[in-house]
């Protein structure tokens, strides 16, 4: 228990470094804002005011403070860019409110098919006697594992929408109009996102079972009269799992950057075009925020990791 | 009941067991008795058909009563196998560390062999078809019924039943507990209730207590006697040490590069040994023979010849030797500059916990108050068992370890440390040559005085070389390409070739085979004499320290408990720890 | 069996050799010459299929994509290869330090390495690149800060592992230096591990590069990158299959023969 408590000041502390890096990052940038957004033709009153309206007339450490303190309450601040009519500018959290979704259930979904596909695949190839089938493994992991997000979406846009036509490239449906659209949508860039992390999770995994079959607890196992099967699914699968599931965890946050990139592939409106665009337009508040959140997603995954290994390992919890 | 006939196996093109004949009897206990490399463990593997897949079988079969289990040419039948493993015939592996399954509870892994094999403690005919059944059940969650119920119950309580008949005391937490929270005595002792609770007709033990301290080696040896004596099951034991199987077993078999030189009753075998290798491997035991001890013992071996050690135990004939020895030891102690180490008052500390930031240290104490001198060409023998805090001793008088109270005076100049893993202590990237070299530029660098040109370390390293017993060639060779036992002579090399006056030898000859042990305890006698070093002389096994020192420290949680001369501690131990570790051994 | 397993080994060696060499040869060649100009658009050949003037067909301003393709891995790899060789030298650098010494410098560092980490690699660079801004240097200033956190922790964690070995104790015990210790005692027992983290992270920095620059905060055009070919090509896809088609197996090509060869040498190793 106490170890996790620990655990958890440490994820408090990397945020806060993380914000407290962004902060600094996006002060020490040449340029002004005001001038960017008012263009150089301003009046100084009218450049003052908005200085004072963005509160960026106050010392730095004041105002990551405010600045902080404001998120915290919910209240992310407004984007240098977007506004919602002539007077009014537009709010961090309606810009992003809809998109965030879209990037976390790509994540999820891709994550969930990994877990999926992984898992049983890499338990029949450590099983595998059969040298063609272990070949034919290898080398599809090898190719798979070569290919990148965005070229493997771009293979699939062409070869499954666009030959086969299974689904309409750009046909997006919101989760607003139906789920099972939504998600049915999802299915190609998630599958997009998968495959490469499923050829190294399936390697990971026989690799780590092939390693558990070797040590001695198997042998006793065997020398009790187990079969090949309970050997397997009885001793060796759960500790194999271990260092897996660690791994998985490890590549969480890759998962997340494909499923961003992998959005601008099909289209989706995730935070992807979005951070993209607002890094080019240099909108900072907003690059501010969506750094903070995806940290927080990576690193709030590594913590329930840590848990969950917590949970299945008896060595670590007994301590 | 169970033979072995004419039994090869291969791996590859190298054979490691050649015509091997064994026969075990019911009851009987067969000791196979073997240095590394012997073919003694594959011969059990190959006797449980645990042998990894890449051996081949040659020649010979193995049957267990009237069923043939194995013979060359077939393919090994896994279902008949299964038949026999657990619950007629069963195994206790050497490392207790790793034999048991680190993420189930260790009832749940004692359980697993009653669930596997129901007809063999069941009463007959009751549902044989219900372990089929019951299996399923299990499988799907809240199928459970009451019959399956109480058959849980009474595994367990026959799980209970054998931990308790095994010695482990407090059996409901043992259960509960998962490997790592036991000892290694308490893991053994589990993995021997795993081989027991079906009653076996054989037990195949292979080196039970390799891995344990000594005190606890002779309460195992104590349980499978006792497990043997009540359940009258056959055992084949098999170890690298004599003297274990002496006391254990009722045959002895003999192995060498995988073929058995000889087999007989113990008693007779080790009374008349008709093989010459029998008789060296019995000579190379350390026994409570002194071969080493300064010119006394020398003396002694040259008058006595190389009879066993056994027969000297009667220690009269020494002590009318003793002469000599004792005035040398008398001018050792006039002059106290004459020490080369002074230990005052030393307690050493480690913190425990992880180093993190947030962790509470806490300090605990490794050794405690330890006072003791070792003079120039003297053999100090620090003896104890693991975790008693002879390393942490070591280390600190090394100045590797700084949390330490109380004084360590050096008079010798470099003292050097000999580790007891030959394959850690040589750096796998470098040449031999360049390791025996290191030495000497390491002290070049620090004093000008010793700066030596390439060609005289090379000269130097090359005369080390030939000193340490090793051929030109390995100059060029990496520690990888060496023995166990070639690597240590390289270390001794390394650590001598800067004439330091005292070596710290922690476990020097403990991860060898008997008759390397001798060789290298012989090579360190060699360079005591020509040097003349003073070793503090460490290990656990007593008959080891008993051939090489002078003087002996007994030392048990972190405390030298007792110190004195070799032959009045080993005589008169003042201490019943001393006795006990004595009387073991 | 054991013959049956090298000659296996020696396949991973082989195939990764071979293509390595040849997309690196050609990329080389790239440097000096290539079939027709990167930047020359010819109104009249848009859309050409692959045939053998253009290899790989041509695009929608009627160039010539092999000559882009070559030119473009040529960029690809320099960037790639620098990343690495900077990465991996401080990584030994500060790896070394921070795992033979430990204490508060390595706790600091550990705590950064942590943070960087957690943040996906891509989309650091990113948001790293939206500070210096787009441009060549800038990528490989970004995907240092990147990727050097990343040997820094393998690198110390081999020390960590090595810097109580009997074999250094020893060393300590015959009085050879702290540096020398580091660099001559260790370091070389830390390479095989060094270099096929080394491999691992050259091909991520490529599907880094490829990404940014496929994001289109990269290399900016007309500059020829796999990543920002692809990009373009993709508005093309059902005229111009071939246009993506080209950087992508380009892509796939060069980053599979670097994972052959890294397999390759680590199973001779074993």
């Amino acid at each position: 228990m106490r170890y996790l408590g620990k655990k958890f000041i440490t994820l408090i502390i990397t945020l806060f470094m993380v914000s407290v890096a962004a902060f600094v990052a996006f002060q020490i940038i040449p340029g002004d804002v005001v001038t960017s957004i008012l263009g150089t033709e301003a009046t100084p009153e009218r450049e003052e005011q908005l200085r004072a309206e963005l509160g960026l007339d106050q010392p730095p450490a004041k105002r990551y403070v405010n600045w902080i303190t404001d998120v915290l309450r919910g209240d992310l601040g407004v984007s240098y860019r977007y506004s919602k009519n002539m007077n009014e500018m537009m709010p961090v959290t309606e810009l992003i409110g809809d998109k965030l979704p879209v990037t976390l259930c790509l994540a999820a979904v891709s994550l969930f098919l990994i877990i999926l596909v992984s898992i049983p695949l890499g338990v029949l190839w450590a099983r595998s006697r059969n040298r063609i089938l272990d070949a034919a493994l290898s080398v599809a992991t090898q190719v798979s594992m070569a290919i990148p997000s965005f070229f493997l979406g771009i293979l699939v846009t062409y070869l499954l929408g666009i030959c086969l036509k299974l689904f309409t490239p750009g046909g997006y449906v919101s989760y607003r109009e139906s789920f099972w659209g939504f998600l049915g949508y999802l299915l190609f860039p998630a599958v997009s996102v998968a495959i490469p992390k499923i050829a190294m999770t399936a390697r990971f995994l026989r690799n780590s079972l092939l390693t558990e079959m070797g040590s001695d607890y198997v042998r006793t196992a065997y020398s009790k009269g187990c079969s090949d099967k309970r050997v397997m699914y009885g001793h060796v699968l759960r500790n194999a799992m271990m260092p897996v599931v660690t791994f998985l965890g490890m590549i969480i946050a890759e998962i997340v950057a494909g499923s961003i990139v992998v959005e601008q592939v099909f289209g989706l409106p995730g935070v992807g075009r979005l951070l993209i665009s607002s890094i080019s337009t240099r909108d900072f508040p907003v690059v501010e925020i969506l750094i903070l959140y995806i940290t927080f997603v990576v690193i709030f995954v590594y913590f329930l990791v840590d848990v969950l290994y917590r949970v299945i390992d008896p060595r670590i919890s007994g301590r | 009941m169970i033979k072995i006939e004419n039994l090869s196996v291969s791996f590859g093109a190298a054979e490691a067991v050649k015509n091997v004949t064994l026969e075990i009897g019911a009851g009987e206990i067969l000791g196979v008795v073997g240095e590394s490399g012997s073919g003694k463990s594959v011969t059990a593997l190959t006797l449980m058909g645990l042998v990894s897949e890449t051996a081949r079988i040659t020649s010979g079969r193995i049957s267990f009563d009237k069923e043939t289990l194995l013979e060359a040419g077939k393919p090994y039948d896994k279902a008949l196998y299964r038949k026999f493993l657990g619950c007629r015939m069963s195994m206790v592996f050497q490392e207790p560390m790793t034999s048991l399954n680190p993420t189930k509870r260790a009832g749940r892994q004692v359980e697993e062999m009653l669930r596997l094999h129901r007809e063999a403690w069941r009463p007959q005919g009751s549902e044989a078809s219900g372990g089929e059944r019951k299996r399923k059940g299990r499988e799907l969650p809240g199928a459970l019924t009451e019959r399956d119920k109480a058959e849980g119950e009474d595994i367990r309580r026959r799980v209970l039943e054998i931990f308790r008949a095994v010695g482990l005391k407090d059996e409901e937490r043992v259960y509960e507990s998962f490997p790592h929270q036991l000892s290694g005595g308490m893991r053994q002792r589990v993995m021997i209730a795993m081989a027991a609770v079906l009653r076996p007709d054989l037990m195949v033990c292979d080196e039970p207590t390799t891995a344990l301290d000594v005190t606890v080696q002779n309460q195992i040896i104590e349980l499978l006697r006792e497990i043997n004596e009540k359940q009258k099951n056959a055992m084949l034991f098999i170890t690298h040490d004599l003297n274990l199987a002496r006391r254990l077993c009722h045959r002895v078999a003999v192995m060498k590069d995988g073929r058995v030189v000889e087999t007989g009753p113990t008693e007779e075998l080790f009374k008349n040994p008709r093989e010459e290798y029998t008789r060296k491997l019995m000579e190379a035991v350390p026994s409570r023979m002194r071969k080493y001890g300064g010119i006394a013992d020398s003396f002694a071996r040259e008058y006595m010849g190389e009879r066993p050690g056994e027969q000297i135990r009667g220690r009269g004939v020494c002590g009318e030797m003793e002469g000599p020895g004792d005035t040398e030891r008398a001018e050792n102690t006039e002059g106290p500059g004459d020490a080369v180490l002074e230990v005052r008052d030393l307690s050493v500390y480690y913190q425990e916990g992880s180093n993190s930031l947030f962790a509470r240290n806490r300090k605990k104490c490794a050794v405690e108050a330890a006072t003791f001198a070792i003079r120039r060409g003297e053999v100090l023998g620090l003896v104890g068992e693991s975790g008693c805090g002879k390393t942490s001793l070591s280390k600190a008088i090394l100045g590797m370890n700084r949390d330490i109270r109380g004084s360590v005076v050096h008079h010798s100049p470099h003292p050097q440390m000999i580790f007891q893993d030959p394959y850690g202590s040589l750096n796998p990237a470098k040449t031999i040559g360049w390791l025996l070299q290191e030495p000497l530029r390491a002290r070049g660098r620090r004093e000008a005085s010793f700066r030596m040109s390439e060609a005289d370390r090379r000269a130097a390293a090359y005369d080390m070389l030939r000193k340490i017993g090793l051929p030109e060639t390995y100059y060029a060779r990496k520690p990888a390409q060496l023995s166990g036992g070639q690597r240590q002579r390289v270390s001794i090399g390394q650590a001598l070739i800067t004439e330091p006056g005292l070596v710290i030898a922690d476990e020097p000859v403990s991860a060898l085979d008997v008759t390397i042990q001798a060789q290298i305890m012989e090579l360190m006698q060699k360079f005591r004499e020509e040097m003349g070093l003073s070793y503090l002389f460490i290990s656990h096994d007593i008959n080891v320290i008993y051939q090489m020192s002078d003087r002996i420290m007994v030392m048990k949680d972190g405390r030298i408990i007792e110190q004195g001369d070799t032959e009045t501690v080993f005589h008169s131990p003042k201490e019943a720890y001393t006795r006990l570790l004595l009387s073991e051994s | 069996m054991e013959q049956n397993l090298g000659r296996r080994n020696n396949k991973y060696l082989a195939a990764g050799l071979v293509m390595t060499l040849l997309v690196a040869g050609v990329a080389l060649l790239g440097v000096f010459w290539t079939p027709y100009g990167t930047t020359v658009m010819s109104a009249s050949e848009k859309f050409h299929g692959p045939s053998l003037r253009h290899l790989f067909g041509t695009d929608n301003f009627g160039r010539d994509i092999f000559s882009r393709v070559m030119k473009g891995a040529g960029a690809t790899i320099l960037i790639s290869g620098l990343v690495v060789s900077v990465s991996g030298a401080m990584g030994i650098l500060a790896g070394a330090v921070t795992g033979y010494f430990g204490g508060i410098l390595d706790e600091v560092m550990m705590r950064i390495t942590d943070a960087v980490n957690g943040f996906p690699s891509v989309l650091l660079g990113l948001v790293i690149i939206s500070v210096l801004g787009p441009g060549r240097q800038n990528v490989v200033i970004s995907l240092v800060i990147v990727f050097t956190p990343s040997f820094i922790r393998i690198v110390r964690s081999e020390f960590i592992r090595l810097r109580d070995a009997d074999y250094i104790s020893r060393a300590r015990m015959m009085g050879v230096g702290r540096l020398r210790i580091l660099f001559v005692h260790i370091l070389p027992n830390t390479m095989s591990t060094f270099w096929a983290s080394v491999m691992i992270g050259f091909n991520n920095a490529i599907l880094a590069e490829s990404g940014m620059s496929f994001l289109g905060i990269g290399v900016q055009p007309p500059d020829a990158t796999l990543g920002n070919m692809l990009s373009d090509a993709q508005g093309y896809l059902t005229r111009a299959p071939w246009y993506a088609l080209a950087p992508g197996l380009t892509m796939v090509w060069i980053v599979l023969g670097f994972s052959l060869l890294g397999e390759g040498l680590r199973r001779t190793q074993t």
